[in-house]
């Protein structure tokens, strides 16, 4: 198979190296602005310099698999280097789980240009036609004569050459590197402490720095009075900035004592009374509302049976285990930042917009991320550390936020309120399905338009999981109905899927309890229809779902008899029209304790990269949702989240953590899902359909309490 | 500044500090060594667990720059630096990082296991470990490491 592609070449910079660049996302750029760049030295290393970040979901190892396998490169050749924002690089961004599927076939593309040019310089030099020869990790053979040649003597001869746009690439099943279990190529640098994250930067003269935040969401410093936190020993600068008052010192603990010693008093502002409770009955009353139709299909036959149950969802945050920080480095026209972000362009264009300096004259250093989960798509807390050091005169300085900082003034996932009806004709079939989801949309990094805010098609991401149900029912309709409110929302991992699965696969669980039907055979038989369905830009293949679910039964020990006071749950989702998944879950509920023995996961994300990495991300993303059924939620009162710390912010810990077994569907297609998202929306509702399974009691609120199941 | 002398994967150092600060950001911000890493600050989360002398488990966050003067600490960093460690090699056997960030804190509290005991059950790590918090979710590998670890240490 072949595609055109454009390259281009990089002589200037290159020397004797072979270097070519290429573009990511060519199909939405408007001219050619590579993106990527593949270096390979005379010394035979091969070094691939990409945009993503990696923030444990293991870019920095699938993206090089890709390349090296295309470019037949030897494993332990292939060096990655971190990209940052500049005239080369002018969009970069990690999230969406966007990076593999994204980057597929562009790497293979510059991979296959490489080989092709490496092959054509070994020809010339040997004399002999291309055809003759093929090359095998890292080398150019000539079967005939038995020569062979490293890459790195024909980097030269190479670089001359024209980089051809539609380099044969090759077919699936020759792949060596891709599909095999590939170890992270961070692994030794991160039990060796020597990963650098973002907290990690160290630059000369560096100052550390805290920033004491009004504590009600959207409040203000009414006035403060720095001598107290000046008293301390090590503090350098107390200065108001933007978000709150900074104080600047010789290292963190003299930060954090200076903070504590502040003398300040703040303006609660408007939302000095919101709460929790009250922004649930504020969701409550707008689902009397329409809303917006995001998709409506067939026709309402009669119904003779009708379900209906609502469902709730909390606040949540991200609570990654490294805080927020970044370090920035003022010198009065330019400005330098390192930063664990998964959005390197916004920080660029945020910082200097802040600072008022054209971008160009801002460097943003992209370092490891420890956990990113969408909160690392923000800029806030760069644009924090820009702020500090041009408040006290430039240089650089670390911004640190604490635990504190990092839960009450992040981005939240959005609470939601979801009202589900299902109807039954009189011969028991099920005819038809509503689902309404009452949240605030993503407002967190930008404030939506007017314009946006009137656009149904603006409240896709949040109704993820409502709309794109995959079930075939003669009547379906869904909508969203906005709520404002002071939290700032913005992506969680699966963005704002969760909530809708956990309400859509609960509520089509009872529906299969109504009918009398088992579980997973109902959804089966709500899977025929047409194969292929769209809702809206999402496209869902349901035999690659009937397939998931098969392999699902036949691994899960489905239908088999539980002791009593335990029970067996499963649920199922398309991710964003892509990875097919479904899990079984087996719980024992004790006193009204849960807990969850075993989860089995099934998983289709087409073409496997690395099999090792997607079972990471399954057993992650299992772990994950259940902190969010079992453990956390984030609760407001006078204006302010409750919870500080991962004490009244739990997060599951090893002696909760079930076994898990993921099972893959054979990788096929031609294309790899990304899967640091997909493996978190099912898993809650395969939760609590095992809940009701053991107890027969139904859980429409989370997290799940005790005395729920008491 | 009151002067502090500690032993640091077997190095002995001159530290001028507040005799409160937290030995965590000693090590972070006066030795230059962020192997070991801040998670919350109050001891919850485990991220910035050492071993003290004896080998145990202890957090850095929790102790004191006076606590810590004229003892003996050994750091992520002073278990090898070329990830021979059993520990270490078996991390890396097991492919447990994702983010990565929770692991020399997971690896020191697996090291003080060991030390106590050779072979650790299920629920010996569960009562090693649980109070250590890994929001990627890595625990299940975590657990198969301090087992594999366990074999290589003999």
């Amino acid at each position: 198979m072949t595609t055109r592609r454009e390259f281009i070449k990089l002589s200037l910079i290159t020397g004797s190296a072979l270097a070519i660049g290429f573009d990511f996302d060519a199909e939405e750029a408007k001219s050619f602005q590579p993106n990527g760049w593949i270096r390979i030295e005379p010394d035979g290393t091969v070094t691939l310099t990409v945009g993503k970040s990696e923030m444990g979901q293991g870019v920095r190892t699938s993206l090089p698999m890709i390349l090296a396998e295309e470019l037949d490169a030897d494993w332990s050749s292939i060096r990655l280097a971190q990209a940052s924002p500049s005239d080369q690089f002018p969009r970069l961004g990690t999230g969406g789980s966007f990076s593999l599927g994204g980057s597929w076939m562009p790497l293979r593309q510059a991979g296959a240009a490489a080989r092709a040019m490496l092959i054509a310089a070994a020809a010339a030099r040997w004399n002999v036609a291309e055809g003759t020869l093929r090359t095998e990790r890292g080398f150019v053979v000539h079967a005939d004569s038995g020569r062979r040649i490293g890459y790195g003597e024909l980097t030269g001869a190479a670089a001359s050459l024209p980089i051809p746009s539609a380099a044969p690439l090759k077919n699936t099943a020759e792949f060596k590197i891709i599909g095999t279990r590939t170890k992270r190529t961070d692994g030794p640098n991160i039990v060796t402490g020597k990963a650098k994250y973002g907290i990690d930067t160290r630059v000369e003269g560096m100052r550390y720095a805290t920033i004491v935040r009004p504590p009600v969401l959207g409040g203000s410093i009414k006035r403060f009075d720095a001598t107290r936190a000046k008293a301390i020993v090590g503090v350098r600068h107390v200065v108001q900035v933007q978000s709150g008052v900074a104080v600047v010192a010789d290292n963190t603990w003299a930060a954090l004592k200076g903070r504590d010693a502040l003398d300040i008093e703040f303006e609660p502002g408007p939302n000095a009374s919101f709460s929790s409770a009250l922004h649930a009955q504020r969701m409550k009353e707008a689902a009397n509302e329409t809303g917006f139709i995001t998709r409506k299909e067939g026709t309402a036959t009669a119904v003779a049976r009708h379900l209906e149950a609502a469902y709730h969802y909390p606040f949540y945050a991200h609570a990654p285990l490294e805080p927020m920080n970044s370090v920035a480095d003022f010198r009065g026209t330019s400005c330098e930042i390192w930063s664990p972000t998964q959005a390197p362009n916004s920080v660029q264009e945020r910082v200097a917009e802040f600072l008022g300096i054209p971008k160009t004259s801002v460097k943003v250093n992209v370092t490891l991320i420890g956990g990113g989960f969408g909160r690392r798509l923000g800029w806030d807390y760069a644009v924090d550390a820009a702020d500090v050091s041009k408040a006290i005169g430039g240089g650089p300085v670390q911004v640190l936020w604490t635990r504190a900082d990092d839960m009450k003034h992040g981005y939240f996932q959005a609470a939601s309120l979801h009202q589900l009806g299902g109807g039954f004709d009189e011969q028991g079939k099920l005819v038809a399905w509503t689902h309404k989801k009452v949240s605030s949309p993503h407002n967190a990094r930008r404030k939506p338009t007017e314009e946006q805010l009137r656009d149904p098609n603006f409240y896709r991401d949040s109704s993820w999981g409502v709309y794109d149900i995959p079930y075939d029912i003669p009547f379906v309709e869904t909508s969203y109905v906005r709520v404002d409110g002071p939290v700032p929302i913005g992506p969680w991992r699966a963005v704002f899927s969760p909530s809708s699965t956990f309400a859509r696969e609960s509520f089509f669980d009872e529906l299969a309890h109504a009918a009398g039907a088992d579980p997973l055979q109902f959804r089966l038989d709500h899977l025929g229809g047409a194969e292929k369905i769209t809702a809206g830009e999402l496209t869902i293949e349901r035999p690659r779902l009937r397939r998931v679910l098969e392999t699902l039964r036949a691994k899960s020990d489905w239908g088999k008899p539980m002791p009593k006071g335990s029970g067996r749950g499963m649920a199922c989702n398309v991710y964003d029209g892509d990875t097919h998944i479904a899990y079984a879950a087996e719980v024992s509920v004790s006193n009204g304790n849960v807990r969850v023995q075993r989860v089995v996961a099934v998983v289709d994300c087409g073409l496997i990269v690395n099999p090792l990495g997607v079972e990471s991300q399954v057993e992650g993303g299992v772990i994950w949702s259940l902190s969010s059924a079992l453990k956390s939620e984030i609760t407001f009162k006078d204006g302010q989240a409750e919870q500080s710390s991962f004490g009244d912010f739990e997060v599951l810990r090893i002696d909760e953590t079930p076994r898990i077994e993921v099972h893959l569907i054979p990788s096929h297609g031609e294309a790899p899902f990304g899967m640091g998202e997909p493996p978190v929306p099912p898993a809650v509702p395969a939760i609590v359909n095992a809940i009701f399974a053991a107890t027969g009691k139904r859980i429409r609120k989370l997290p799940i309490r005790r005395e729920d199941l008491l | 500044m009151p002067e502090f002398r500690l032993t640091i994967n077997g190095k002995s150092e001159i530290v001028d500090a507040d005799a409160d600060m937290p030995l965590l950001w000693v090590l972070r911000d006066k030795l230059g060594m962020t192997g070991t890493k801040f998670g919350c600050g109050v001891g919850i989360c485990g991220a910035c667990t050492i071993l003290d002398g004896g080998s145990n488990a202890v957090r850095a966050c929790q102790i004191t720059a006076a606590d810590a003067n004229g003892k003996r600490f050994t750091t992520i960093e002073g278990l090898s630096s070329d990830g021979l460690h059993p520990c270490q090699r078996a991390w890396i056997e097991e492919d447990v990082a994702q983010c990565g960030y929770c692991q020399p804190g997971m690896i020191m509290t697996a090291c003080a296991l060991l030390k106590r005991k050779a072979k650790p059950t299920d629920a010996d790590i569960d009562k090693a470990m649980s109070d250590l918090v890994c929001r990627c979710g890595s625990y299940v590998r975590i657990r198969k490491a301090v087992h594999n670890a366990a074999r290589l240490v003999k």
